[in-house]
């Protein structure tokens, strides 16, 4: 049985929809990388993905309570916790949110930020930490909320090379528990790496897996003028101009 | 100089201490969430709308403290659901506390014609402290605490993180609605001893002064605590020396101390 299946789905804020015809299905242990310029739909989808906003059309299968990892921005850099005390709120997806946290909770938190690299820095600001480590802290924070669905947004972007090896690392272990992960991207080449890709741009472009997804039409298809073809060594790769814009859909 | 041996000999004194300790405690506790949720705004606005309808009250007998906060209950649940909605609420906030302080000044002067009351309510009193005064600002105490045991990791996640919030599956809403709502309940439970405008000033400089050196929660909730006791009974003993309401010298001390503490931890 899939873990996630999504049929038909479409989905906006209001008016006319800004994500239309997504279907796709997910197995335990897969890895679904979601390619698409800014507007393309990818936060829409997660959107929907977490319940939060209700779709126009079509239905979503799948584990009522993903993990979730945001994107840094959207957390409040100012907050006064630690790593630990950032790992230790996935303890709260295990009910009990009104009891202090107990040992077995502390415990948890420390052997995912052991995980993520950073037990080092367990007791650092997290205001105070690099951008490659926050997004490893609300990382270890999703490692402890214990989801079968992990939903990431943009985890790669702008990270430093430490911070993306060990977040690669930590997805193939994920994989090879069984857990599927949806990752947005704005990285064609990265996209390479995963099971498979999911292309949106508006509506679904293409899914499938990488060999046969990331080829020159369906990536003009996917991010229009804002593709540009590299040719290196005789070797064509395709880059995307990102522009550096939150808040997109 | 009077004698700090009268807070203990004359009992309005002895009334007027106990309530500006009880406020120091809830003032401390919620004005720590206050500053993290960013409330101070809303922690001000909600004390000033409920101000007509305390001259109203106080001029036809009811309970001020018990009109005040059934209104600023009511304000509460309105500013949750607009948040709730998406708007930003700052705008409709502003518009209301100007229009509420406008329209309580209008009535005290021309309706009710009582000037006395109005400067109580605007800026507290030392005298005539009553027994729901001092029974509101306990439960405002005592429900901050409870609160904050019980609630405040889910708060602390809501406010780190909103939009993961729920996928640990905390009750946002609820969560949401209480912080608003006992903050609404200490704001008027402050209005007898610091009055209307200065609320903030037992509920918002202790805790942003605390902020500027507080690394965790707990921290922050301890500093604001200590400043919020300090500044309230020092505030107190001024008022008394100086034969004026409690609300100036707490908010003249809450906001030296904020001054101070933010020139010596500047790098």
């Amino acid at each position: 049985m899939s873990a996630l299946r999504v049929e038909g789905l479409s989905a906006g804020y209001g008016g006319p929809p800004v994500l239309r015809d997504v279907s796709f299905e997910a197995e335990p242990g897969e890895t679904v990388c979601v390619l698409g310029p800014n507007g393309g739909g990818k936060t829409t989808l997660f959107r929907v993905l977490l319940g939060e906003l209700e779709p126009q059309a079509g239905r979503v299968a799948g584990p009522s309570r993903p993990a979730y990892v945001a994107q840094t921005e959207r957390t409040r850099l100012d907050f006064p916790v630690s790593a630990l005390d950032v790992a230790l709120m996935g303890t709260l997806a295990r009910g009990r949110w009104w009891l202090p946290p107990r040992g077995a909770d502390r415990s948890a938190a420390a052997a995912a930020l052991e995980r993520v690299g950073l037990a080092d820095r367990a007791d650092t600001r997290f205001g105070e930490l690099s951008g490659g480590q926050r997004q490893r802290a609300l990382l270890a924070r999703a490692l402890v909320q214990d989801a079968r669905l992990l939903l990431l947004d943009e985890p790669l972007s702008g990270v430093d090379p430490a911070s993306a090896a060990s977040i690669a690392g930590v997805f193939e272990e994920l994989r090879a528990e069984g857990r599927t992960l949806l990752v947005s991207s704005h990285d064609v080449e990265s996209a390479r790496t995963f099971d498979s890709v999911l292309c949106l741009h508006g509506r679904q472009v293409a899914f499938g897996p990488p060999a046969e997804v990331l080829d020159r039409s369906t990536l003009e298809a996917t991010y229009g003028s804002e593709m540009i073809v590299l040719e290196e060594g005789g070797a064509k790769r395709a880059v995307t101009v990102h522009h550096h814009e939150h808040g997109d859909h | 100089m009077p004698s700090p041996l009268d807070f203990a000999d004359l009992p309005f004194l002895r009334d007027a201490l106990l309530e500006l300790v009880l406020l120091g405690i809830a003032g401390g506790i919620l004005g720590a969430w206050i500053v993290l949720r960013r409330l101070a705004f809303f922690s001000h606005a909600v004390g000033s709308a409920t101000f007509p309808g305390l001259v109203a009250a106080d001029a036809s007998g009811v309970s001020p403290t018990l009109a005040g906060v059934a209104v600023a209950l009511g304000y509460a649940g309105g500013v949750e659901r607009a948040g709730r909605a998406g708007r930003e609420p700052s705008e409709a906030t502003a518009l209301l506390l100007v229009a509420c302080l406008a329209g309580g000044v209008v009535l005290a002067s021309d309706v009710f014609e009582s000037g006395a009351a109005v400067d109580r309510l605007l800026f507290g009193t030392l005298l005539g402290l009553d027994g729901i005064d001092l029974a509101l600002s306990a439960a405002a105490a005592a429900l901050a605490t409870i609160a904050t045991l019980t609630l405040g990791r889910a708060w602390a996640a809501l406010t780190f993180d909103p939009e993961s919030a729920g996928t640990l599956g905390l009750p946002a809403g609820v969560a949401d609605f209480l912080l608003l709502a006992l903050v609404a309940v200490a704001a008027v439970a402050a209005i007898p001893a610091v009055g209307v405008l200065l609320v903030t000033a037992i509920y918002v400089l202790p805790a942003a002064a605390a902020r500027l050196v507080a690394g965790s929660v707990p921290a922050l909730i301890g500093w604001a605590l200590a400043l919020a006791l300090a500044e309230g009974v020092l505030g107190l003993y001024l008022a008394y020396w100086l034969d004026v309401p409690p609300g100036p010298p707490v908010a003249l001390l809450g906001a030296a101390t904020y001054l101070v503490m933010s020139l010596v931890t500047r790098r």
